[in-house]
C-alpha cells in the first residue's frame, strides 16, 4: 500500500477560512436578529419555538458534515493521500462538536415544550449516539501514533459508524413507538422560512471555515510528522555539508 | 401532548442561542490560536 | 473456503485451551448480574420486568473480556506477525475468530441464564425462543467485537478503546436484543418478539459481511 510522500497544507488555507467565517458571523447576526425578533410566535409553541432557527441548520449542518467524515473515510481508504486524513480528523471533530450542540439545543427545547429534558424521541437519540461513536473515534486517533495506522483505523471506524446511524435510527424510532411519543411541528410557515435560510447558511459557512482551518492544522502536523529528520542546527552550523548521514 | 399554548420561555431560547454560539466561538478561537501560533514557529524557524 | 476452517479450528483450539479464563469471564457476568439485582432490591415485579435487559448488560460487558482475550495469542506472543506470514487471506482470518467468538459468547450468555433464571424469577414458557435472541445478538456483538478487538489489542490503552468504540455502534442490538428478551422474559402473549429478531437479522446481514471486508486494513503493519 504506497501512500503519497508528504502533505501539502496550502498557505492561502487561514486566509480562505477567515473569510468563510466572516461573512458566516454577517449571516447568523441578521437571521438571528430576524428569527428572534421579527418573526412571528408559532402558534403552539410561542417563542420558545423560535430555538429552531439554530436547532434546524445545526441538524444539518452537522449530518453534511458527517457524510463528509463519511466520504473522506473512503477516499482515503481508495486513494491512500494523506490530504483525505487530515479532512476526516477535521469533519470528525466538527461534526461532533454540531452533534453536541444538536443534544444541548434539543434538551433545552424539550423541557418548556414536552416537560422533560429527555425523551427519546428518535432524532436526538441518534444524534447522541452518534456523539458517542464518533468521540471514541477521535479517542482512537489520541491512542494511535502511527499516522498510517491511526489513518487507516479512524476511516474504518468512521465508515462503520457511519454505517450504523441509519440502522440507530430506525431501531430508536421502532423502540420509541411503543410508547407515547411527542411530535415537533413539521410545517414550517412562509414568514419562518427566511430566517432559517439565512441561518442553516450562515452555519453551513461557519462549518465550512472551521472545516478549512482544522484540516489545515492537521496537514500541517503530518507534514511534521512524516518529513525525515531534519539534521540539529548547531551541526549543521559547523558543518554545511552535514544533511542525510545516518 | 401539552395542548393549549406556551407563553414566555424566553430564558431557553436566551440558553439555546448563548450556548451555541459560545461554543462556537470557544473552538474558533482555540483554532484561530493554534494558526498562530503555527504562524509563529514558521517565522522563527526562517530566521 | 479451506483457510476458513483453518482458521476456525485454529481459534476453537486456541478458546478451549484457555477455558479457564472463559469460565471466569461467566463467573464475571454472574457476579454482575447479582450486583444488577441489588440495585434493584427485593421486588419481584420490578426484577422480572428489568431480567431481559440485565442479561444483556451484563454479557455487554463480559464480551468486552472475552473479546479483548481472543487477540491474546497474537499480541502477547507476537502472533499477529505470525498470522501475516500465513498463506491465509485476513477475511478468512477474520470469519474464523468471528465465528469462534460467537460461539464463546453464545455459551456465556447460556452460563448466565440459570443465575437469570434463579435471580429474577422470569416466565420461563418461552426459552428455546430466548436461545433464538442470544444467538442473534450475540452474532450482532461477536462481528465489530472482534474487528474492533483486533485494533485495540495492537494499541496501549487497549481495555478502554474496545468498549468506547463497540458500545456505541451495538446499540441498535442492545434495543433489539433487550425488547425482545424482555418481551420473551414475561410471557410475549402477543408474539411480538419476532420482529425485534428481524432487527438483529439485519443488523447482523450488513456488518458481518462489512467487518470481514475491512478486517484486512485493520491488521496490516
Amino acid at each position: 500500500m504506497s501512500v503519497d510522500l508528504l502533505p501539502r497544507p496550502n498557505p492561502r488555507a487561514p486566509l480562505i477560512a477567515s473569510g468563510l467565517i466572516a461573512v458566516s458571523v454577517v449571516l447568523l447576526a441578521i437571521g438571528s436578529y430576524i428569527g428572534l425578533f421579527h418573526a412571528p410566535p408559532e402558534h403552539f409553541m410561542g417563542d420558545v419555538q423560535r430555538i429552531m432557527y439554530v436547532h434546524v441548520p445545526t441538524a444539518w449542518t452537522a449530518m453534511l458534515v458527517l457524510v463528509v467524515a463519511f466520504v473522506c473515510a473512503i477516499a482515503f481508504l481508495f486513494s491512500q493521500r494523506w490530504k483525505w486524513d487530515a479532512w476526516l480528523e477535521a469533519s470528525i471533530e466538527v461534526g461532533v462538536l454540531l452533534a453536541l450542540l444538536l443534544c444541548v439545543q434539543g434538551s433545552i427545547w424539550a423541557k418548556p415544550t414536552w416537560g422533560v429534558w429527555w425523551d427519546w424521541d428518535p432524532r436526538l437519540t441518534s444524534t447522541a449516539v452518534l456523539c458517542f461513536a464518533f468521540l471514541g473515534v477521535l479517542a482512537l486517533r489520541r491512542f494511535v501514533e502511527d499516522p498510517l495506522k491511526r489513518a487507516t483505523w479512524s476511516a474504518v471506524a468512521t465508515i462503520i459508524a457511519a454505517a450504523d446511524v441509519p440502522i440507530v435510527y430506525m431501531s430508536v424510532k421502532w423502540w420509541n413507538s411503543l410508547h407515547q411519543t411527542q411530535s415537533t411541528p413539521q410545517t414550517v410557515a412562509s414568514s419562518m422560512v427566511t430566517p432559517l435560510r439565512i441561518n442553516a447558511f450562515g452555519i453551513l459557512f461557519l462549518a465550512a471555515g472551521f472545516l478549512v482551518l482544522r484540516s489545515h492544522l492537521a496537514q500541517r502536523r503530518l507534514a511534521g510528522e512524516l518529513a525525515p529528520p531534519l539534521p540539529e542546527r548547531a551541526e549543521a552550523h559547523v558543518q554545511p555539508t552535514l544533511g542525510g548521514a545516518s | 401532548m401539552t395542548g393549549g399554548i406556551i407563553t414566555g420561555g424566553w430564558e431557553f431560547v436566551w440558553a439555546a442561542y448563548g450556548l451555541t454560539f459560545a461554543a462556537l466561538a470557544i473552538y474558533g478561537g482555540s483554532l484561530a490560536l493554534k494558526i498562530r501560533g503555527e504562524a509563529r514557529n514558521d517565522q522563527e524557524q526562517k530566521r | 473456503m479451506s483457510q476458513l476452517v483453518a482458521a476456525l479450528r485454529k481459534d476453537l483450539l486456541l478458546s478451549w485451551r484457555s477455558r479457564a479464563q472463559a469460565a471466569a469471564v461467566v463467573v464475571f457476568g454472574a457476579t454482575a448480574l447479582l450486583l444488577l439485582s441489588f440495585a434493584v432490591g427485593p421486588n419481584a415485579a420490578a426484577l422480572r420486568q428489568l431480567a431481559g435487559g440485565f442479561l444483556w448488560v451484563a454479557l455487554l460487558f463480559s464480551s468486552t473480556l472475552a473479546l479483548a482475550e481472543s487477540f491474546r495469542a497474537e499480541t502477547e506472543q507476537k502472533g499477529m506477525e505470525g498470522l501475516l506470514l500465513l498463506p491465509a487471506n485476513p477475511v478468512s482470518l477474520f470469519y474464523g475468530k468471528a465465528l469462534a467468538n460467537w460461539l464463546q459468547l453464545m455459551l456465556m450468555g447460556m452460563g448466565l441464564l440459570p443465575v437469570l433464571i434463579v435471580l429474577y424469577d422470569p416466565d420461563l414458557g418461552r426459552l428455546w425462543e430466548l436461545c433464538g435472541i442470544l444467538l442473534l445478538g450475540t452474532a450482532g456483538l461477536s462481528a465489530p467485537g472482534t474487528l474492533y478487538a483486533g485494533m485495540a489489542a495492537q494499541v496501549r490503552a487497549q481495555q478502554v478503546l474496545l468498549p468506547l468504540l463497540l458500545f456505541p455502534l451495538v446499540v441498535p442490538v442492545l434495543l433489539a436484543a433487550v425488547k425482545a428478551s424482555s418481551l420473551l422474559l414475561l410471557g410475549d402473549p402477543m408474539g411480538q418478539a419476532g420482529s425485534w429478531a428481524l432487527l438483529l437479522l439485519a443488523f447482523n446481514g450488513i456488518y458481518w459481511p462489512l467487518c470481514g471486508l475491512l478486517f484486512g486494513t485493520v491488521i496490516e503493519e
